[in-house]
């Protein structure tokens, strides 16, 4: 739990690790870790658009707020949880190999975050 | 791997009768370090005389939801936390390396699962390499019986090819095919009576990436499995990259059987990737490029899925974020596979 805002930290999935934990102690973590999740949230964003979802951050940079168009909301801890749950949400299995969703990306530059 | 003052583990497979025994006490005999300990399934306790060996008795659980691959090894677990307890309480010498000796039937990837997803034991162990063991005068004809045994070459990263003095040097060039075919990402040495033992040695730190060599990829391809090396126009973007690979495994985890990479992200220092099916070795980040001169790069071994996708999934997630126009190209074979 951080002692701060009472999150509940469960696992870290391997993309949101920091790649360099010494940039942790040197001060500079925070704010890489922002930088990068935004980024990965605009990627993920890009994607779940094609399935007719959506991906926010949630206030304090530490859970995923997935939903769709009906109005579904889920809180998600980390990215571990992010595909099955986009998955069951959309009813069909999120697949990067479709080619339409490829051509979409290929197509959508303006996406990137 | 055993980066971040982990201790390195080790993990030893092969099939029944293949010779892991001989390796793993040519490999004591010759190090006798008191550094090492071994975890031996219980079968193959005799033979091994060594002061740090615990025997476990292979008990996987099936994670809810899980594949094969996503079972974790519950008599691992209690072992090697058992080994930090007493080398935490000073009652067993600092642990350099940690060699499991798998049964001859397991699956080395639970064994690897296991180690990357435990919440106590990821901290304190690294896998260095997966070793696998395989008889001249029998693993041809096992490859085509026993599917543990094509599992095994998959998940090695060093491949041991023992008892060439009982078969010949066609048969063992023979099966070195057979295991490029599988595993082009594997390192394949020979072995007679346990001489091959340095298999077992640790990467060399001072040169972690020597361990990534990738030959050419067979002449003969393999019917099912693909194996495919890729290179990059350009550095990669992390983010982007780590979005696509994760969602790649989520929805086809059990048919992207290994990929290894040497990643230049656009820093000082490569990244290293290593994932078994659904298991991803967290990666690393190399403080500069290693010596010699390396070009990115990122392997791939799938079951029946075409690299070609794969390549074209990767350059369409790096374009969505935001690198458009880098291009994934086979650096294995010549250009005009991909259309």
């Amino acid at each position: 739990m951080c002692v701060l805002c009472a999150q509940m930290l469960n696992e870290i999935h391997w993309s949101e690790r920091q790649l360099r934990p010494e940039w942790i102690t040197g001060g500079a973590g925070e704010a890489t870790r922002r930088r990068e999740r935004r980024a990965r949230i605009a990627v993920i964003g890009a994607v779940l658009r094609h399935y007719g979802l959506e991906i926010a951050d949630d206030w304090s940079a530490t859970n995923y707020l997935l939903g769709d168009r009906k109005g579904n909301r889920q809180v998600l801890a980390g990215l571990g949880e992010l595909w099955p749950a986009a998955g069951r949400m959309a009813g069909r299995v999120l697949d990067p190999l479709d080619e339409a969703l490829l051509d979409r990306l290929a197509a959508a530059p303006e996406s990137a975050g | 791997m055993s980066g971040q003052g982990r201790r390195a583990v080790s993990v030893l497979s092969g099939f029944l009768g293949s010779g892991k025994t001989t390796l793993l006490r040519a490999y004591l005999q010759r190090r006798a370090a008191d550094d090492i300990v071994v975890i031996i399934n219980e079968w193959g306790a005799v033979g091994v005389d060594h002061h740090l060996v615990r025997t476990a008795t292979e008990q996987s659980v099936l994670l809810q939801g899980g594949c094969v691959c996503c079972a974790r090894r519950e008599d691992l677990v209690r072992t090697l936390r058992e080994l930090l307890d007493l080398e935490q309480g000073g009652k067993l010498p600092p642990i350099r390396q940690v060699v499991i000796e798998t049964s001859g039937l397991a699956d080395p990837v639970p064994v690897l699962f296991t180690l990357a997803t435990d919440p106590v034991l990821r901290h304190h162990f690294a896998v260095a390499s997966v070793v696998v063991t395989l008889d001249a005068v029998h693993a041809g004809d096992l490859i085509d019986r026993q599917p543990e045994v094509g599992k095994q070459i998959v998940a090695a990263d060093r491949v041991v090819i023992t008892k060439p003095d009982l078969s010949s040097a066609g048969r063992v060039a023979a099966l070195t095919a057979r295991v490029r075919q599988l595993n082009p990402a594997a390192r394949i040495g020979v072995s007679c009576l346990g001489e091959g033992a340095e298999a077992l040695d640790l990467p060399d730190e001072a040169e972690p990436a020597r361990a990534w060599t990738i030959d050419p990829p067979p002449a003969v391809p393999h019917p099912d499995v693909h194996s495919a090396t890729l290179g990059f126009s350009a550095p990669l973007d992390w983010p982007s990259f780590s979005v696509w690979l994760g969602m790649l495994l989520e929805a086809h985890g059990p048919q992207m059987l290994r990929i290894k990479g040497l990643l230049d992200i656009g820093e000082a220092g490569p990244v290293v990737l290593n994932t078994a099916q659904h298991t991803v070795h967290p990666p690393e980040h190399l403080a500069a490029w290693p010596g010699g001169n390396w070009e990115p790069y990122l392997v791939f071994i799938t079951r029946g899925i075409d690299p070609a996708r794969i390549a074209r999934s990767l350059e369409a997630f790096q374009c969505a974020g935001g690198r458009r126009g880098l291009r994934a190209t086979r650096i294995d074979q010549a250009f005009g596979e991909r259309s």
